[in-house]
């Protein structure tokens, strides 16, 4: 098995998780399960023929731009394996471990609002950060002692970074 | 004979470019301003003229009265188009316009003071016998009074700022307790975002439509109304999807309107452009006053789709002082169709909406029957976060509303943005709702179906990052496609074989 982190172009970032068995892939991601099979080149140049859950999808590469059935598009600026560790679940790689804080979004470090060792209750409010003049605040996941600060205000982040490590 | 030489038009983006093409099309010069986020925007290059305005904040620029007169004045303008938003509805720069000697294309400075804030507006809707919703007659005065008030009309009610707009200033209460709660300190927000601090209170209507008339007069004190639009489709009160007509109504209930509205723009002597703003309740059947909006709305395609007619050429004649074209009559016989628009913004759908600027990298507008884009972009443009994050509009066409569903999703499919995220995969899932389909929706509606359809548009991004990972896995992400070009090349090349060997300087000296 492989873990993969995609860059999306617009600043995403997607934990993805492949298990590769013949033509068949399995793909587990944050929130949900895929199974992807390459089935082949299609009839037109440059036509890649996938099936996703059972169901067929036409992709074209259009200058890096992932076009699906002439619908979706998607670029990936960056696909980067990622070292996995032993004694992790797939579910730990993916979310990241217990307390570590994760930007949710693309942004500007505003405000942090708590030091190193600070002790922290659940839903507590930990920094904020500014997208386009409207400012997300970002709350502790759960409740504990704010082991290691990764950031500083005025820093930018990227979505998927990890922000703050609560014990 | 065009009414005018040289027309201003001092605003940006999409409305910019749209105006830009009546202007031409009636055979007038079309100047543009910019500020600097905008230097290298569609609207500068597409305009015959551009004048800079300023720095990028909008206060500073798009705002800025004094520069815009002075770009006008340079510009030799004989005319000014506001747009919708920015000065679109500021007395003052109608005024500064006028001053200048220049015509402004909307209504005169004059009308536009005659209903200065929302409390205005609704007591000339009483004269007029426009039905408006039960509430406080004028500002409250004190937190008891407005209890009081509350108490005989009912929660749920809504609490307003009297000088706001956009949907800024107006707070939904519940119980008494909320209302003491939202008091001072809207009171507090009205004052620092309005300079006045009044507000006023009326019951809330529970899940209503928002249907808006236009209204269109010339300065002879004739009208017509060319019907409604439904802008039901919002969140946090700012449009996304607007159709004409309204699937919700009947022509009656829609004809029942006119009188009143007539008698609206009457009692102020209001001509060209106006758009009466109503909360329609499904279950009373009536329609509830809300506000008149003294300028172009953003969703005015919908209505020229039905009716086959231009409303920015139309709104530049009637301001140069021309009669109206045509009667109620013979406008009621030109509605055909059904119209639907989209708005595209800048915005991310999954995360609340915020928004998304940048470059945009990859851009595929849709064509083709039944469809007409408004864009103010195009690939490598880029999206300042200073403005609003309105980007394009797409209207579809159709000859009834499903017609136009079906339209509307073949276009959203082969409109392709790529660089900035927007509301176009939110807009795919909401036409392919039976709801929306039925015309079963209330100004709710995103608020209710948010959380599934994130859901979806979620599942949708992972699932196009695991098929990357897929086509990474296999060499293919990153496969040179060779170029159509490329493969026209001639194998032999032995036509020009001679010319080439005699040019070479090598035969001819060797």
């Amino acid at each position: 098995m492989k873990l993969y982190r995609v860059h999306s172009d617009s600043g995403d970032a997607f934990i993805v998780a492949q298990d590769q068995k013949d033509n068949k892939d399995r793909l587990k991601t944050e929130n949900n399960e895929f199974e992807i099979e390459y089935v082949g080149q299609g009839t037109r140049e440059g036509e890649i023929i996938l099936k996703i859950n059972g169901e067929l999808h036409r992709v074209f590469l259009d200058n890096g731009w992932i076009i699906l059935d002439n619908a979706k598009i998607f670029r990936a600026e960056r696909v980067t394996e990622l070292p996995t560790q032993e004694g992790q679940t797939l579910d730990e790689m993916i979310k990241g471990k217990e307390g570590e804080v994760i930007s949710p979004l693309q942004g500007r470090v505003v405000q942090v609002r708590v030091k190193e060792g600070d002790a922290v209750n659940k839903g507590q409010p930990l920094l904020s950060i500014e997208a386009m003049k409207s400012e997300t605040i970002v709350s502790a996941p759960i409740s504990g002692l704010v082991e290691k600060i990764l950031v500083k205000a005025g820093q930018g982040v990227k979505k998927g970074d990890i922000l703050i490590v609560i014990k | 004979m065009p009414p005018f030489g040289r027309v201003l038009v001092a605003n940006r983006g999409e409305i910019a470019v749209r105006v830009m093409k009546a202007v031409k099309e009636m055979g007038m010069t079309a100047i543009a301003v910019y500020s600097e986020a905008d230097k290298y925007a569609l609207h500068v290059k597409y305009a015959d003229e551009a004048y800079y305005i300023g720095p990028s904040p909008a206060l500073e620029s798009y705002l800025n009265i004094p520069h815009i007169i002075d770009a006008a004045e340079k510009a030799h303008a004989d005319a000014v188009h506001p747009g919708y938003g920015f000065l679109s509805e500021n007395a003052d720069f109608v005024e500064a316009v006028e001053k200048a000697g220049m015509t402004y294309i909307g209504p005169s400075a004059e009308v536009m003071r005659k209903i200065k804030d929302k409390l205005d507006g609704k007591r000339i809707a009483q004269l007029s016998g426009v039905p408006i919703a039960p509430g406080s007659d004028g500002p409250v005065e004190s937190l008891d009074e407005a209890l009081k008030l509350a108490e005989k009309i009912g929660y749920p009610i809504m609490v307003k700022a009297a000088s706001g707009g956009g949907g800024v200033g107006i707070t939904k209460v519940d119980t008494p307790d909320q209302l003491i709660d939202v008091w001072e300190r809207n009171k507090r927000l009205a004052k620092q975002a309005f300079g006045r601090a009044d507000l006023y209170i009326e019951k809330a209507a529970v899940n209503p439509r928002h249907i808006e008339f236009q209204l269109i007069g010339d300065k002879y004190g004739n009208y017509v109304v060319a019907w409604e639009r439904e802008c039901t489709i919002q969140r946090r009160n700012q449009k996304l999807i607007e159709e004409a007509p309204s699937p919700a109504i009947t022509m009656e209930e829609r004809s029942r309107m006119f009188e009143p509205i007539y008698k609206y723009g009457k009692l102020i002597n209001y001509f060209t452009l106006g758009t009466f703003e109503t909360v329609f309740s499904d279950v009373t059947r009536e329609f509830y006053f809300l506000e008149l909006n003294k300028r172009l709305q953003v969703e005015h395609p919908i209505t020229e789709l039905i009716f086959r007619i231009d409303l920015v050429k139309l709104q530049i004649r009637l301001a140069a002082g021309e009669h109206l074209p045509f009667t109620q009559e013979e406008l009621n016989k030109r509605a055909r169709g059904a119209a639907i628009e989209f708005r595209i913004n800048a915005e991310d759908p999954i995360n609340n909406f915020s928004g998304s600027s940048g470059f945009i990298t990859y851009y595929r507008e849709p064509t083709g029957p039944g469809v007409r884009m408004d864009s103010g972009v195009t690939e490598g443009s880029w999206v300042p976060p200073f403005y609003d994050s309105l980007v394009s509009k797409l209207i579809v066409y159709g000859e009834d509303r499903q017609y136009a569903i079906q339209t509307a999703m073949r276009a959203l499919d082969d409109y392709k943005i790529g660089g900035v995220k927007t509301t176009i995969p939110l807009y795919k899932l909401i036409m392919r709702d039976p709801d929306f389909q039925e015309g079963r929706f209330s100004t709710a509606y995103i608020s209710q179906k948010v959380d599934s359809m994130v859901k979806k548009l979620k599942e949708e991004e992972e699932m196009m990052a695991s098929v990357a990972v897929v086509l990474q896995s296999r060499g293919l992400l990153r496969k040179k496609v060779s170029a159509p070009q490329e493969q026209a090349k001639p194998g032999s090349g032995w036509k020009n074989y001679g010319i080439m060997m005699q040019s070479s300087p090598r035969v001819m000296w060797g």
